[in-house]
């Protein structure tokens, strides 16, 4: 399975996949055209990773704003890590949010709800 | 037919068939071929029960699953739906901020030049309809380069502060006082003939010279502003108004600051 690098633009986040280190990182922005075809290669190095591999998965999100097909695919990401995590999988969730932007914070939370892996949200 | 029937039955049946006394009575055969036809549709019976039983359960499974699918989506939905209302409420208010501060002067706090613009449209606009007049008051700080020169940059962002403060002060509800540039501000009085206006600005100047400024008060001296004052007649251009404003102005200046002049009526 090989690594994802996606440049971020004014609309869609950063993306950068680290199959090594077992992270994957997502930053910036996410109001893209059309979100699934922008987060499948996701999807699947997410699916990838859980079935090749059983090393932990940590994923890192500093994002900002979401559009509504951009929370769905979130949702689908996260609902992987929970059955993943229902294999007793060690996977995670960190989303750093800048602290002057205290209703990013609360977002990341709302996300966390129904989610029994170990979800972080930390302001910075 | 329930088991027990058909086994008391056949209690009773077989025997009377396997006895060989009654070989070759044609009552016999008969019963023979009824018992096996009887027997064969006991086992169909049976047969089919099962499969119907067997598919309710697949039917009543699937549907469960179906339920508990269905269910899951709509949750699924509804925190999507929440979420997305909650980033649009958040991106709702950093517009309202956004369109507040870019309507402010950051370091006075007064209206800024976008906002008088608007304002001053409004009352162009307003005056054509009700054919009334309103007054524009163009202010500038006398001498303010020479305060930033002898005293900082930061005595200087005090003193329009302050003025800032005490032109806004006392006000009417609907009149409008914002920085229009540099050490320049602007008052915009609805309602009101050149010569209140005139009885409004030399309040303002009073005030003015009144203000104490730390650094400045240390040396004697204290602020003064000039104002050019032109009225608005229904139907004339913003921009002549303005530059009349700004032409009385300068003959407040020229004659010595620390005072007011008024703009002729445009012919």
């Amino acid at each position: 399975m090989n690594d994802l690098s996606i440049p971020g633009t004014q609309s869609t986040p950063a993306i950068a996949a680290d199959t090594n280190a077992g992270v994957l990182r997502m930053s910036g922005e996410s109001y893209p055209e059309n979100a699934y075809e922008l987060f499948a290669p996701v999807f699947e190095w997410v699916e990838a990773f859980l079935a090749e591999t059983d090393r932990p998965l940590l994923i890192e999100l500093e994002l900002l704003y979401l559009n509504t097909s951009s929370i769905k695919t979130v949702m689908d990401v996260f609902d992987l890590l929970e059955s993943a995590h229902q294999r007793q999988r060690d996977v995670a969730v960190r989303w750093y949010f800048d602290q002057q932007n205290e209703r990013i914070g609360e977002l990341a939370e709302e996300f966390r709800e129904d989610c029994t892996f170990p979800f972080h949200v930390i302001g910075k | 037919m329930k088991p027990d029937e058909l086994l008391a039955l056949q209690a009773r049946i077989q025997p009377l068939l396997d006895d060989p006394e009654h070989a070759g009575h044609p009552l016999r055969e008969v019963l023979g071929e009824v018992w096996q036809l009887l027997e064969e549709h006991v086992e169909r019976l049976d047969r089919l029960t099962h499969l119907s039983d067997s598919f309710q359960a697949m039917a009543r499974d699937r549907e469960r699953g179906m339920g508990q699918r269905y269910e899951r989506q709509l949750r699924r939905i509804n925190r999507v739906v929440r979420i997305s209302d909650h980033y649009q409420r958040m991106l709702r208010d950093l517009n309202t901020q956004l369109e507040e501060a870019s309507y402010r002067d950051m370091l006075t706090g007064v209206d800024n030049r976008r906002a008088l613009m608007s304002r001053l449209q409004q009352e162009v606009q307003r005056s054509q309809r009700q054919s009334t007049g309103f007054v524009v008051a163009m202010v500038d700080i006398d001498r303010f380069k020479q305060i930033n020169d002898a005293y900082g940059h930061e005595i200087g962002d005090l003193a329009l502060i302050e003025v800032a403060r005490a032109l806004g002060a006392d006000l009417r509800e609907y009149d409008a006082c914002g920085r229009w540039g540099g050490e320049e501000f602007l008052l915009l009085l609805p309602f009101t003939s050149l010569a209140d206006a005139h009885g409004i600005l030399q309040r303002k100047l009073e005030a003015i010279r009144a203000l104490e400024i730390p650094g400045l008060a240390l040396t004697g001296q204290h602020l003064s502003i000039s104002a050019g004052l032109a009225e608005h007649r229904p139907g004339e251009p913003l921009t002549l108004t303005l530059s009349r404003a700004d032409g009385a102005l300068y003959e407040a200046k020229r004659q010595g600051r620390d005072r007011i002049a008024c703009a002729a009526e445009p012919q």
